[in-house]
């Protein structure tokens, strides 16, 4: 199968995975006990007259037969509409999009700051193995990674910005800030809680690359190229650290999918603008349409973070771009996970 | 005939009639501590941690008691953390009203919960018979667009509001009262005529709706008024000229402020939602003051403080145990009374809320509520409960230390905001004393919209909530409150508080109305549909270093536009609190 066919391949099949979370996401209100309305009108309705409630249904289009109530779901969805939201009178897209940026700069940066560090301490620990400062940078990781991030973010609040005044605890912008200041401010803002992230994702990332490198320095490739007589270094970066990427990336990319949705305790330290906050206060406005269209992005995310890794790791690894089946009976073109 | 004893019309700084800035007022340092019981609400392990982080923070950046020294009366820039977003301050979509009066001012001021409120937009305030008033507006006012204010505002306004669905004023223009006409009979002048008498208008109704401009919001129709998402355009002392749900708000002075210009030229106000975050931004320095009040368990840190000041205000709201008076046996007047007599109201305040207030041995409504009657009295008499339900038939015949009624054993859920640990714990109180006089309670938690729903479907026995200054201050809403269904609801039989009502429409003046709304607090706390738990104070922290011009505002806590208006002009509305 050529690598384009593949590609193709891997698209369809996550743009099955959407589809399906997409029509579940719309049926959502008809699965709940109750009327719909009750749902979208986040409000009660006992006290509504039937007219008031027969205007509510029609203005959701609730009143026009299923499938195509379907349709218009699907017409609005590929327009960018969503819905309003009823707790905050506002388009559902309007909200996400001021939400969504300072996420994916957050999880972003704070993940693969983590993924960085946590590769190469790994990798460090599992050059080290046998060696008297093993235990101790194992130790050390697995003490950080044992603090929830809300900790990690009171002390690094307590140290860098109370103390020394460095960095600002909290928000991500400053609104008299202009031009470049208002980046610097940003950047500025950014750092405690990203420098959280990257501490509180560390410790699984640490210990999977300490993992996957042991397991490749025991391979006979290995030992062949430093038969070869190849310097240490070359041996480490190009030929071990390659293939033991593979689990890391994985790692990576389910990490951070947890943690677009889930770093409402971090953004609530720092009272950041972000996602996880505004689903957090949507759940408890019981904002039903602003919850699904958020639900709908976060699909949309993590699903897109694995197609991303799976994409990549043929770029990784050469016996995956080249597709040789390792056993008999082994799915053609599968990718080790 | 003038409501206003004092004067009607008051000159403004500059004019010889200021009045002694010597007398500038100024909340007070609280002293020392107050002893107060070791036990405190208990909570989740995330927020004690942070809470106790908190706590070492704050101690660690102080270190000597807060001095006597004052801090500057101007500024020319301060950051204010307010704890929401609430979009760009759409009065019509729930605006926080300490943030829209910022930039929109009432024909009177302050508010509905002082005693004697005074001109402001207005000059003068006539009560022309029972049911009409007059009103003189101020003259050369400009809209922060430059526009002249006008009588056609004023009008517009009132009709505006009776259109929009608020949920907030529209009652007050369409119930109580019902104002059946409003029309400008000068330039400067407005004529009200309300559908029976209304005494009360000129203290209350035009103490509580912002004025609007006509040119702005009558291009928008009433029904999707709360869609608008326009920076405002008021009167008042600060125009909001930036918001950024990210970021926050930014105001500047109106300098052509008609009371003269505020003391503060710039308020950058970032959103920081969590408590805990606030207050560590607090002790960091990068905000000047919180818009929210000192968690109880964080006071005595703050005390110590070298740079932050702590005042305590006296806030008109309260927790309250609130009954389905439509759901057997709360729908039985003894049955509620004997409630309000097994609650000790002196161990919930000391437990609960540590010591921090007062004592809920007033009833309803807040003691501080200018219509409140001094002679309310809902003591703690366990035995006169027992009494009470031993006389309704609820007796414990089968000795399980549970009282059977008509429909079985007295057996209730009591709702609580889970995210509320002082909520919680009042909770547990609660359902321990109703216990002891054989009324078993179990507590849950839920989320806060649940609680709301939960009140307006019906479907619950008692709830706790907290009820604020438009519900436990304005006299108009106390009595509306027993049409709208939160302390009574319209239809539902009720003859002794339907004579009342009818009494209190005759009533053609404010000393009239008083005498029966007593009368309707001594009705209500005698079979109560509302208990309060305790009447709690509030502490502000603050930086006096950058600004040392607070004040408290009955019913605003001190974060509000009195606070930054020149003291002789705050002083002058009887804006403020003077606590000696």
């Amino acid at each position: 199968m050529l690598p384009l066919r593949r590609v193709a391949r891997r698209v369809g099949q996550y743009a099955l995975v959407l589809w399906v979370a997409a029509t579940i996401n719309f049926a959502l209100p008809y699965l709940a006990p109750g009327d719909p309305v009750g749902y979208l009108y986040a409000g009660p309705t006992q006290d509504l007259t039937p007219a008031q409630v027969a205007q509510i249904r029609a203005g959701y289009g609730l009143d026009r037969p299923i499938l195509e109530q379907y349709a218009g779901f699907w017409t609005g969805l590929l327009h960018g509409d969503l819905g309003m939201s009823v707790a905050r009178n506002r388009p559902v897209v309007d909200l996400l999009g001021q939400r969504l940026p300072w996420t994916l700069l957050l999880v972003g940066l704070g993940v693969l700051g983590g993924a960085v560090i946590g590769l190469g301490l790994g990798a460090l620990a599992a050059w080290w193995r046998g060696r008297r400062r093993e235990p101790i940078l194992v130790a050390g990781v697995l003490a950080v990674d044992s603090m929830p991030g809300f900790w990690i973010g009171m002390i690094l609040i307590s140290i860098f910005a109370v103390q020394l005044g460095w960095f600002p605890s909290f928000g991500a912008t400053e609104i008299t800030a202009e031009g470049v200041g208002a980046l610097g401010e940003v950047l500025r803002r950014l750092v405690l809680p990203a420098l959280t992230v990257a501490l509180a994702v560390l410790g699984s990332i640490f210990l999977l690359a300490r993992g996957s490198m042991l397991t490749v320095l025991g391979e006979p490739f290995i030992r062949l190229a430093r038969a070869k007589g190849l310097p240490e270094r070359r041996v480490a970066l190009h030929h071990v650290l390659r293939p033991a990427l593979l689990p890391v990336l994985t790692n990576v990319t389910v990490v951070a999918g947890a943690l677009f949705s889930n770093a409402v305790v971090i953004e609530t330290v720092f009272a950041y603008p972000g996602l996880g906050r505004l689903i957090y206060e949507a759940v408890l406005a019981r904002d039903y349409p602003l919850l699904q269209g958020a639900f709908l992005l976060v699909t949309v995310v993590v699903v897109g973070l694995n197609l991303l890794a799976d994409l990549a790791y043929p770029l990784l690894d050469p016996r995956v771009r080249h597709e040789v089946p390792v056993a008999a009976g082994a799915p053609t073109g599968e990718v080790p996970r | 005939m003038i409501p206003f004893p004092a004067h009607c019309g008051f000159s403004f700084p500059g004019h010889p009639s200021s009045g002694d800035r010597s007398l500038r007022p100024a909340p007070v340092r609280t002293s020392a501590p107050p002893a107060r019981p070791v036990r405190k609400p208990s909570g989740r392990a995330r927020t004690t941690l942070i809470l106790l982080a908190l706590a070492l923070l704050a101690s660690a950046c102080g270190g000597s008691p807060a001095g006597t020294s004052r801090g500057p009366n101007h500024a020319d820039r301060l950051r204010i953390a307010v704890a929401q977003g609430a979009g760009p301050l759409n009065i019509f979509a729930g605006a926080p009203e300490p943030l829209a009066e910022l930039v929109y001012d009432k024909l009177v001021a302050p508010s509905p919960y002082v005693a004697k409120p005074q001109p402001w937009l207005a000059t003068a305030v006539r009560q022309v018979d029972p049911s009409t008033w007059e009103v003189d507006l101020r003259q050369w006012v400009r809209w922060h667009d430059g526009q002249p204010f006008t009588a056609r505002d004023v009008v517009f306004t009132f009709q505006y509001m009776k259109l929009a669905p608020t949920g907030r004023w529209t009652h007050h223009v369409t119930t109580i009262p019902t104002i059946s006409s409003v029309t400008a009979t000068g330039p400067d002048t407005v004529r009200f005529t309300c559908g029976f008498a209304c005494p009360e208008l000129g203290t209350v109704t035009l103490a509580d709706l912002p004025i609007i401009p006509e040119h702005v919001w009558s291009a928008v129709p009433a029904q999707q008024a709360k869609t608008v998402t326009a920076l405002p355009v008021g009167t008042g002392p600060y125009r909001l000229v930036s918001y950024n749900p990210s970021a926050g708000y930014r105001f500047e002075a109106n300098p052509a402020y008609f009371a003269g210009r505020p003391r503060v030229r710039e308020l950058v106000m970032p959103i920081i939602e969590d408590p805990s975050a606030t207050f560590t931004a607090l002790v960091s320095g990068e905000i000047d003051i919180a818009a929210r009040p000192l968690p109880p368990e964080l006071i005595e840190q703050f005390r110590s403080s070298s740079q932050v000041s702590v005042v305590k205000t006296a806030p008109l709201q309260f927790p309250e145990l609130r009954m389905n008076f439509e759901r057997v046996p709360f729908d039985q007047p003894a049955f509620r009374r004997a409630i309000s007599r097994a609650l000790d109201r002196d161990q919930l305040l000391q437990t609960v809320f540590l010591g921090q207030g007062r004592p809920a041995v007033k009833g309803y409504p807040h003691p501080d509520a200018p219509f409140a009657n001094p002679s309310l009295s809902t003591p703690y008499a366990p035995q006169e409960a027992r009494q009470l339900l031993d006389q309704a038939g609820f007796l414990d015949r089968d000795g399980d230390g549970i009282r059977e009624g008509p429909d079985g054993p007295l057996r209730f859920q009591l709702f609580v905001t889970a995210s509320l640990p002082i909520d919680v714990r009042a909770g547990q109180l609660v359902a321990e004393d109703l216990r002891k006089i054989g009324i078993s309670v179990q507590v849950t938690g839920t989320d806060a919209a649940t609680v709301a729903n939960l009140f307006t479907t019906r479907e619950f026995d008692l709830a706790i909530s907290t009820i604020t200054a438009h519900g436990v201050a304005d006299p108009d809403q106390f009595v509306m409150s027993h049409l709208s269904g939160y302390l009574w609801r319209a239809g539902l039989p009720y003859p002794e508080f339907d004579a009342l009502f009818s009494k209190w429409k005759a009533a053609t003046t404010n000393a009239g109305r008083a005498a029966v709304l007593q009368d309707m607090q001594v009705l209500l706390n005698r079979q109560p549909t509302s208990i309060p738990l305790y009447y709690p104070d509030e502490y502000w922290a603050y930086r006096s270093a950058g600004y040392d011009g607070w004040v408290e505002s009955p019913g605003y806590g001190i974060v509000h536009k009195w606070s930054l208006l020149p003291a002789d002009v705050a002083r002058a509305a009887d804006a403020v609190v003077l606590r000696r």
